[in-house]
């Protein structure tokens, strides 16, 4: 009966140290650099958007890289097309 | 592609959230090219990196910097990076998806292919359609 409940005890111990070196080890990896399948779970904002082809299309202001200049996007377009490449560095 | 086209079209980039800072979704490829920014806070640290983008690539095309309530991300739905080709009547002629995999500029170069400049157009064209019309 001693041994029976002993091993009850062990098996539930060692369930608890494997939970917990998941925990530890889920946290490590979130903290510490989210990547691939789990960065994009969190960080993915790829959205298709609400415009389409024809619609205005609409103006915002922006800042030129001096940081002091303020210019709409859609300025001084001439009478030409405009291409907007939009990105970051990263 | 820019100055391959510049006789139909005007380039503007707008520089936006970062797609892939340490901070957030890192890549490998960041480290490897030692691409290492965390998410800015301010404008001031989005201009700081908008600037280390132009001046490591040499950077060509008109930059403008959006702000820290991502405007211009929302309205055009931008991140991580994506083209729009605004008309020169100002609507929306060509609207790409998002990258990466939606990033494709032989898609605006076609598009640009496809609209020369007004002046480019041959002007025997309309002479060719009164050629070939017939007569009353």
């Amino acid at each position: 009966m001693c041994s029976r409940a002993a091993r009850i005890a062990l098996r539930l111990v060692l369930t608890v140290v494997v939970l917990a070196l998941g925990w530890l080890a889920w946290t490590a990896y979130s903290v510490g650099g989210p990547r691939n399948l789990l960065g994009m779970w969190r960080y993915d904002q790829r959205e298709e958007g609400n415009l389409r082809v024809g619609d205005p299309a609409p103006d915002v202001l922006l800042t030129a890289l001096d940081g002091t200049t303020d210019s709409p996007l859609l300025a001084d377009r001439g009478d030409k097309a405009l291409v907007l490449v939009f990105g970051s560095f990263t | 592609m820019a100055e391959r086209y510049a006789d139909r079209a005007g380039f503007r980039t707008v520089y936006i959230k970062e797609a892939h800072p340490e901070d957030e979704w890192q890549m490998d490829s960041n480290e490897e090219e030692d691409v290492c920014y965390r998410q800015p806070r301010s404008l001031g640290d989005r201009l700081a990196i908008a600037r280390d983008f132009t001046e490591r690539f040499d950077y060509p095309i008109p930059l403008l910097v959006d702000g820290m309530d991502n405007g211009a991300m929302h309205l055009y739905s931008g991140w991580p990076e994506r083209f729009y080709i605004v008309g020169a009547d100002g609507t929306i002629a060509y609207k790409g998806a998002p990258g990466p995999h939606g990033f494709l500029p032989e898609e605006v170069e076609a598009w640009l292919d496809e609209h020369p400049p007004a002046a480019a157009v041959p002007a025997s064209a309309d002479v060719a359609v009164e050629d070939t019309a017939p007569v009353s």
